[in-house]
């Protein structure tokens, strides 16, 4: 187990390119200026949506949500990520479907001409607390 | 109590990013995120491009290096304007330091503006800076799995470039291999197999990115260019 004080996580998590910790940041502002604007004096819940597209690793995601919580009001927030499939539709013939395998291709008419509809998201989709 | 928020985590970076496209669209420039693993050729490339069409083509180059100017100073002899963003360990640009340089240049003087980002196939990905378009290079040196691996890039990106070309006979890339991943995740998607050290295929990349600029920059001062 690896444990980091006060700001060097944030330094490690630099040196070892995560982008996780710049997501987190951001995230965690969101989080943060949220809370003050309705009064929360604790959050309890954080509720995000992922794309499975994104290449995001949720245990460096939390670690860094952690490290940049620690000591707030989000100290003790539980983070629920959500992933969600990669799903397209075509453009040619309207089929709606998940993509596996990396295979951007319609299931129904073969067709390479497509819209994505989720895979990509990035979200935070509410908060919880009191 | 649940408060329901709904927004991109990374809308900060995304609202930056559209007013830098809404500014460099005004200011007719086409600005390119190259995006590849470190040692792809990315600068390489940047050189053999201004040798090619410095002369016709009034080019900007920002370098996004982790700590060093050492691809900047590659660059030095082409008399262009060139701005090093150091992300001091960070692995990718972000839209907010593209913007804090962007008053360095004289955009109404500048037809291209290339972005070196920070040598990673991952994050650059997730951070829009208001390119016109990104841009995959990737070598032969790395394998042929690039495109399986990291199929965001491969997805978003406008074209490809395969470099390294000469370098296959001493690697166990198999071209087929690359071409058939990529092929699944982005059909349609150009693909240009170079290698800017002997000078393959990159007559057809000049060609291709002429096209790209001519459509950008046509009639930024009134007269097409040929």
């Amino acid at each position: 187990m690896i444990s980091f004080q006060g700001n060097s996580f944030r330094e490690y998590a630099r040196k070892k390119n995560m982008h996780e910790l710049k997501i987190a940041e951001d995230l965690s502002a969101i989080v943060f200026e949220t809370a003050v604007n309705n009064h929360l004096s604790k959050v309890t819940k954080v509720n995000i949506i992922f794309g499975q597209m994104i290449q995001i690793v949720p245990d460096i995601f939390e670690f860094a949500f952690r490290e940049i919580a620690r000591n707030s009001i989000a100290e003790n927030a539980e983070l629920n990520i959500e992933i969600v499939p990669v799903e397209m539709r075509c453009k040619n013939c309207g089929s709606i479907f998940f993509v596996t395998e990396n295979r951007f291709k319609c299931s129904t008419c073969s067709s390479t001409d497509l819209d994505i509809i989720h895979g990509k998201e990035l979200f935070i989709k509410s908060i919880e607390g009191e | 109590m649940e408060i329901k928020i709904m927004k991109n985590i990374l809308d900060r970076n995304q609202n930056k990013a559209d007013e830098i496209r809404n500014l460099l669209t005004l200011k007719k420039v086409m600005m390119v995120n190259i995006i590849s693993s470190p040692g792809a050729g990315k600068t390489t490339l940047l050189e053999r491009t201004c040798e090619a069409l410095g002369a016709k083509f009034r080019i900007g180059v920002i370098e996004g290096d982790i700590t060093t100017d050492r691809d900047a100073q590659r660059l030095k002899k082409y008399n262009i304007p060139i701005v090093v963003i150091n992300t001091e360990g960070g692995c990718h640009l972000d839209s907010h330091s593209i913007s804090k340089v962007l008053d360095n240049f004289d955009l109404d003087n500048i037809d291209i503006l290339f972005v070196e980002n920070v040598g990673n196939l991952i994050c650059p990905t997730q951070f829009d800076l208001g390119e016109s378009f990104k841009l995959a290079i990737v070598s032969t040196a790395e394998g042929d799995d690039k495109p399986g691996k990291y199929p965001m890039l491969f997805r978003e990106a406008a074209a490809v470039l395969l470099n390294k070309i000469d370098l296959i006979p001493y690697t166990n890339f198999k071209i087929r291999n690359f071409n058939s991943d990529l092929r699944k995740i982005n059909s349609h998607i150009p693909l240009f197999e170079i290698s800017c050290t002997r000078g393959d295929g990159l007559a057809e990349w000049y060609k291709w990115i002429v096209e790209q600029v001519n459509s950008v920059t046509h009639f930024k001062h009134g007269v097409p260019r040929s």
